[in-house]
């Protein structure tokens, strides 16, 4: 016999998944649309839904239709506004705001570091921020968008050298 | 020189996933590219995420659900199980329904069936069937006392309280009262007791069980068709409270016993079509004065 999956149905099954997944989603969405409120609202609304479908949807497909969902409601609701990320930088490594990398100071590199990642198009931010800020692998973002490896690589690479043409000029060699 | 990192539009990604030949790394990392990536890359690694609270917003999702209506998928998926299952049963019962005859007291029914057999049922019986593909498995319930002509064919059988009947083209009568009986009159039939270990009885014509108290007993017997077909229950050396009984199916009488002793032995017949000569012809030659009470139906004994 088959074994049964559990239900999601199951108010602790629900819990469990939604646990797991409601953090890294939320930052996925966050990602692309660079208001948290926003993102909590979407991510919210897509497991409101879950719940209702949990009849349907079994439990390992739960991940792909969240992250599925969310990316429907984005698309829908979202026009594509500028984004203000709002990432905190608490590694301060030197107190001196000096350094020999920079032909700037530090805190204005990193600010206009955030700033050329909010420059970048949607499609290359959400894989360099999953990449950089989730540690997450090439791999992992594919199945997260839907995408092919090999896409991932070539969004990370267009990423990579926009940053580079931003603040390449401040960088001292 | 035109760099990899220009012409390969996965070079960067595969330099930071650390999927880069040796060769590919170390040229490349003599670039000036390199260097600025390098530092590009290490101060995007200190950023960090949003704070996200996820028990706050599991309780905020349990809201959300509950201003909702709850569960409607479920319900619908329960809608349509209910449907499914009434008419899973409805179909069952339709193919399923039988169909049954009656007799009530004094009455007498002739019942043909599907496949030309022909059933005659004495008062008080009831016969019943399935309504529908009958005649792929032939079997019919039976109650009471009935006369069966079967047409000649595979598998007939009549199931009855004390066992069944199994039937290759004959003709029979059966009798499932208080007392079984089942004589048969041309043919042959099996009769498979439904006791806890099933015995097997095989009558041709002429033959005849009987069930009393659990006892099967066995025995012949020469008349050619029932007296009942001819209106007429006869009785030979049979106890009072038989001719009793079949006088109750016959006529919608219920006797009211008092001190009467009923095992006292009649030999005698009562006919059909008249109570009171019926009454007269089993009572009076057995000493037991009767007497109708007010409304009819109630037959007081006495001695």
């Amino acid at each position: 016999m088959i074994e049964k999956e559990p239900s999601i149905c199951e108010e602790e099954n629900y819990n469990q998944l939604f646990r797991k997944y409601y953090e890294s989603v939320t930052k996925y969405i966050y990602y692309k649309c660079g208001s948290l409120e926003q993102a909590e609202d979407i991510v919210q609304n897509a497991f409101v839904k879950l719940w209702q479908l949990c009849a349907t949807i079994s439990f390992s497909k739960a991940k792909s239709y969240i992250y599925k969902a969310c990316n429907n409601l984005f698309l829908n609701e979202v026009k594509h506004q500028k984004v203000v990320l709002k990432h905190q930088q608490t590694v301060v490594k030197k107190t001196n705001n000096e350094s020999p990398e920079f032909l700037i100071e530090v805190d204005e590199f990193r600010s206009k570091l955030k700033n050329a990642i909010n420059q970048l198009s949607v499609k290359e931010r959400e894989v360099f921020l999953l990449s950089r800020v989730e540690q997450k692998t090439y791999k992992e973002i594919a199945e997260i968008t839907g995408l092919t490896v090999k896409a991932i690589e070539r969004r990370m690479s267009k990423a990579l050298r926009e940053l580079r043409d931003a603040l390449g000029g401040e960088i001292r060699i | 020189m035109v760099e990899n990192y220009d012409t390969d539009d996965t070079f960067l990604a595969r330099w930071l996933g650390g999927t880069l030949s040796e060769e590919e790394r170390l040229s490349f990392e003599k670039t000036d590219v390199y260097k600025q990536l390098r530092i590009i890359n290490r101060e995007s690694q200190l950023l960090e995420g949003p704070i996200i609270d996820v028990d706050a917003a599991l309780k905020i999702v349990k809201q959300k659900i509950n201003t909702k209506k709850q569960k409607p998928k479920v319900i619908r998926l329960w809608y349509a199980v209910t449907a499914a299952a009434i008419i899973i049963v409805s179909l069952s019962m339709f193919l399923n329904a039988s169909k049954t005859y009656t007799t009530g007291i004094g009455e007498k029914m002739s019942v043909t069936l599907e496949d030309g057999s022909v059933i005659d049922l004495n008062a008080n019986s009831s016969l019943s069937h399935k309504r529908f593909f009958w005649t792929a498995n032939k079997e019919v319930n039976f109650t009471g006392e009935g006369y069966f002509t079967i047409t000649k064919s595979k598998g007939f059988s009549v199931n009855t309280s004390k066992g069944k009947v199994e039937v290759l083209g004959t003709v029979f009568n059966i009798k499932d009262r208080t007392h079984f009986e089942l004589k048969c009159y041309e043919g042959k039939i099996n009769f498979v007791s439904n006791k806890t270990s099933p015995d097997s009885y095989i009558l041709t014509k002429g033959m005849q069980i009987k069930i009393e108290d659990k006892e099967i007993k066995e025995d012949t017997f020469v008349e050619q068709r029932p007296d009942w077909k001819t209106g007429v229950s006869k009785f030979v050396e049979q106890p009072l409270s038989k001719v009793l009984e079949e006088l109750t199916h016959i006529y919608p009488i219920t006797f009211q016993m008092n001190t009467i002793d009923a095992n006292r032995i009649f030999t005698g017949s009562f006919k059909h079509n008249n109570l009171n000569d019926a009454l007269q012809t089993t009572l009076t030659p057995m000493g037991v004065t009767y007497q109708k009470a007010s409304n009819g139906n109630v037959i007081i004994l006495s001695e």
